[in-house]
């Protein structure tokens, strides 16, 4: 890779050039809708969670693309120390452990193999936590924290069968340029079992929609586990490394686990027993317009128009009803990107009468795993996906 | 109760046709958001303490929680993440949240 030194510089400058600055006067209580909007490095405003470190959320009002653009996609960092500042002649992705040999990856080494690309939903597992009901303590999301990206980078194969897996490899664990601003904070590292890593369609990725991924979404490199929850996407990734025994640290044990159970729940408010990480992401469908508490014309045509999306199998047909569930038609179904990717989803529909309506969507995947109509609980906060209400007011 | 929040942007600009690809460095910095908790008494304590970690909005958008959910938080912060909160203060701060951010239980 050719440097160029005018243009780097001018980046650097850029970056802290300019400042615009706004004053809102916000209520005390941030639940629900009043958290504050702010505009961050190569973003659009976005919904302010938290701000040191940022977690970050998409308006639903941005889901209306078949494709999430960089500047939209929501944040979510774990430590306070997030890298604002990487230079590509001194990052190295470093290889090692249970090895043949050690690794150390430079930006232009990573692109020398072979370069795989696909559109995947990354989705956190706390995505809808605000809508527990008991609520739950966490990032409070609405449904925000999700998004349908083009990820382009390296097959993780490729680089851990170049490095050589020696026998009785276990789990491999990623760590990010990231950390606490304590020595005593875990630091943020995850594992996959290291079957999970040999899989065709995990990728090490230095492009989101045919750009660098942007500073805030895991500059220059991130692990991306397709239909996975995003918590194992590690961000600004620094290390591979090869375990020859479990990888049990913090973020793996106990955080980030679900009810040991087919459907990762038990009775809202009581004590989850035996866990196991949090892994596969659950069918969703969500309405995305008209939005909530619209009003629309009586006898005028209107999309109900939406997204789908399951942990990696597609989707095979989303429902629709605008009667509260009493009925339902299979909605049309967009362009499809493949199974790791949201499918757009569109109903026709005409209003005879005045009053309120709730629209439902209710989406199944190529495997028949489809939404309850009654949300699920777990102590955590994970793996919501009901049958979400949209009400309207038809005038 | 009305709060202030100075939101203070910072935005890359872009001249037209600048690509990132091929950048060797980037960088950024991130906007100056001031959160404001309510008064009272152990405000000053939780801005000191927490804020060494993380900003005190992962408080003031919590769902109004329990004492126990306050206490077993506080905990996990102390002896998960090793907030270097003394002994006497873990009381004041779990008093400071049940009070203002609690769902009275």
């Amino acid at each position: 890779m050719k440097e160029d030194f005018s243009r780097r510089e001018f980046i650097k400058t850029a970056g802290v050039i300019t400042a615009m600055a706004a004053l809102g006067d916000m209520p005390s209580s941030l639940f629900g809708s009043e958290l504050p909007m702010a505009t961050y490095p190569e973003k659009t405003g976005l919904l302010v969670l938290t701000s040191r470190p940022p977690q970050l959320e998409t308006p639903m009002h941005l889901f209306t693309e078949l494709i999430t653009p960089n500047n939209a996609l929501f944040v979510r960092w774990h430590l306070a120390n997030i890298p604002l500042s990487v230079d590509l002649n001194e990052w190295r992705l470093k290889v090692g452990g249970n090895t043949g040999k050690e690794l150390s990856l430079s930006m232009a080494d990573l692109k020398k193999f072979e370069k795989i690309s696909y559109t995947a939903v990354l989705q956190c597992a706390g995505n809808g936590r605000s809508f527990f009901e008991p609520r739950v303590p966490g990032g409070q999301w609405k449904n925000g924290a999700m998004g349908n990206i083009t990820w382009t980078g390296a097959r993780l194969r490729d680089i851990l069968n170049t490095a050589g897996l020696k026998p009785g490899s276990v789990d491999v664990m990623f760590n990010g340029l990231d950390s606490g601003s304590l020595p005593s904070v875990p630091d943020f590292k995850k594992s996959l079992p290291v079957d999970k890593t040999l899989e065709e369609d995990i990728m090490v990725a230095y492009e989101m929609n045919g750009e660098p991924l942007t500073m805030l979404n895991g500059f220059p490199a991130r692990i991306i586990v397709p239909g996975w929850y995003g918590t194992y996407w590690v961000k600004a990734l620094s290390d591979i490394t090869v375990l020859g025994k479990p990888f049990e640290e913090f973020w793996m044990k106990p955080a980030y686990r679900i009810p040991d159970n087919p459907c990762g729940c038990i009775p809202s408010g009581t004590t989850q027993g035996r866990t196991v990480p949090i892994n596969r992401m659950t069918t969703r469908s969500l309405i995305i317009t008209p939005s909530p508490d619209t009003t629309i014309q009586k006898n005028k045509p209107v999309e109900i128009m939406g997204v789908a999306f399951s942990g990696g199998y597609g989707i095979r047909d989303v429902i629709v009803s605008t009667d509260g569930g009493k009925t339902w038609s299979e909605a049309r179904l967009g362009q499809d990107k493949g199974k790791y990717s949201w499918i757009q989803f569109s109903h026709s529909w005409r209003p005879l009468k005045t009053g309120k309506y709730t629209l439902m969507a209710k989406a199944t995947n190529s495997i028949g795993d489809s939404q309850p109509f009654e949300k699920l609980w777990n102590p955590s906060g994970y793996l919501l996906n009901n049958v979400e209400k949209t009400e309207i007011n038809v005038i | 109760m009305k709060k202030n929040i100075t939101v203070i942007a910072i935005s890359i600009v872009l001249s037209a046709g600048l690509t990132f690809a091929g950048d060797m460095a980037r960088s950024i910095t991130l906007p100056d958001i001031k959160v404001e908790l309510k008064a009272g008494a152990g405000k000053d304590k939780v801005e000191t303490l927490c804020n060494i970690c993380h900003s005190t909005d992962y408080i003031t958008t919590q769902p109004p929680l329990s004492k126990a959910q306050w206490t077993a938080n506080v905990n996990k912060m102390i002896k998960v993440f090793g907030a270097p909160i003394k002994e006497e203060d873990p009381g004041k701060i779990i008093d400071y949240l049940t009070v203002q951010y609690g769902s009275g239980k």
